[in-house]
């Protein structure tokens, strides 16, 4: 089994999840994708938002009729997660 | 003047030279964990980037060592700065020499030992008390290493052969947990080489050119290290 995620891999996981959607997803997809609790999903997509990861963005529900929340991969998110696959790539090769 | 070993004349400056791109190369790998240790802040890639700075320093030390005896010029720029403290005696010339050996070896010794620590799978190991007390045992061990080499040099490069089989071996072990990853291939295959220039340097009392083929093993280690680290990180 494997052990708990660092809060690096944790992070990984969120972007990971965004960017396989296509780089949009509805809040609670994400919390299903990254298998993460409500409240820490919340603190650290603020983190995320706060390092401009992420990006959050209002959208109209014709259906419902309301706005509803969509989470989005910026570039600088992106950025990273190329950087930590490098990351992995060295940790791996040096057994870390 | 006081050398550990003869070394073949022609050689002199090329040694600088091979020792100086593996330094840069040493700083590089020890740079990029210490970026990887600023993201995550987990303990193991900031003592990782640590022993890679152990091996620069301790390279750049052999360097400085080697260029006061090879240049002429240097040795007498030193001479003249160690004079007041040194009375322009020989023996305390030698004893320059002797320091700046143990120091180099000390350091050296402790890179490869603290590389070993970190190839070891364990990932609490550095927090158990038990380990810190082997470790310090360790240190001990090689600041008498590091003191008696100064006599019988081979012990030195006996020592850290030992370090560095051990090492390769948790390389090894490594390359079969990641599926037969070539980059963990690539690493054990550097630190085999760095490991065959430690056992070559044995014998440099037996044929000096070994020397050479020890800088060249050394070298090709580093070279390799180096063509892994652009893979990564390219």
């Amino acid at each position: 089994m494997a052990g708990r995620r660092s809060r690096l891999e944790l992070i990984f996981d969120i972007l990971l999840a965004i960017q396989n959607k296509g780089g949009r997803i509805k809040p609670t997809h994400l919390m299903y994708k990254s298998n993460l609790s409500h409240k820490l999903l919340n603190m650290y997509m603020e983190e995320l938002l706060g390092k401009e990861l992420i990006a959050v963005e209002e959208e109209f529900h014709k259906r419902r009729e309301m706005p509803s929340k969509i989470i989005l991969l910026t570039d600088k998110g992106s950025m990273f997660l190329a950087e930590y696959r490098r990351m992995r790539e060295f940790t791996d090769a040096f057994g870390l | 003047m006081y050398q550990l070993f003869f070394t073949p004349q022609w050689f002199h400056g090329y040694d600088l030279i091979f020792e100086g791109i593996s330094l840069i190369i040493a700083l590089l790998i020890a740079g990029y964990s210490w970026k990887v240790y600023r993201m995550s802040k987990e303990n193991k890639y900031g003592y990782f980037a640590f022993a890679f700075l152990l091996v620069a320093f301790g390279l750049g030390l052999k360097m400085f060592t080697y260029s006061v005896l090879y240049i002429e010029n240097l040795r007498e720029a030193m001479a003249t700065t160690l004079r007041p403290v040194m009375g322009g005696t020989l023996e305390l010339a030698d004893l320059f020499y002797r320091a700046a050996f143990f120091l180099q070896m000390l350091v050296m010794l402790g890179a490869w030992l603290l590389t070993f620590f970190i190839s070891q799978k364990s990932r609490q190991r550095l927090h158990n008390y038990y380990e810190v007390s082997q470790m310090t045992l360790f240190v001990y061990l090689i600041l008498l290493i590091s003191f008696v080499s100064n006599f019988k040099y081979s012990v030195f490069y006996l020592t850290s052969a030992v370090i560095l089989g051990l090492t390769v071996l948790n390389y090894f072990k490594n390359y079969l947990n990641t599926n037969h990853n070539r980059n963990a291939f690539l690493v054990m295959l550097s630190f085999m080489l760095i490991l065959f220039s430690n056992i070559t340097f044995i014998f440099v009392f037996l044929w000096e050119s070994m020397y050479v083929v020890g800088e060249a093993f050394l070298l090709l280690g580093f070279l390799l290290l180096l063509y892994t680290y652009r893979r990564v990180t390219n």
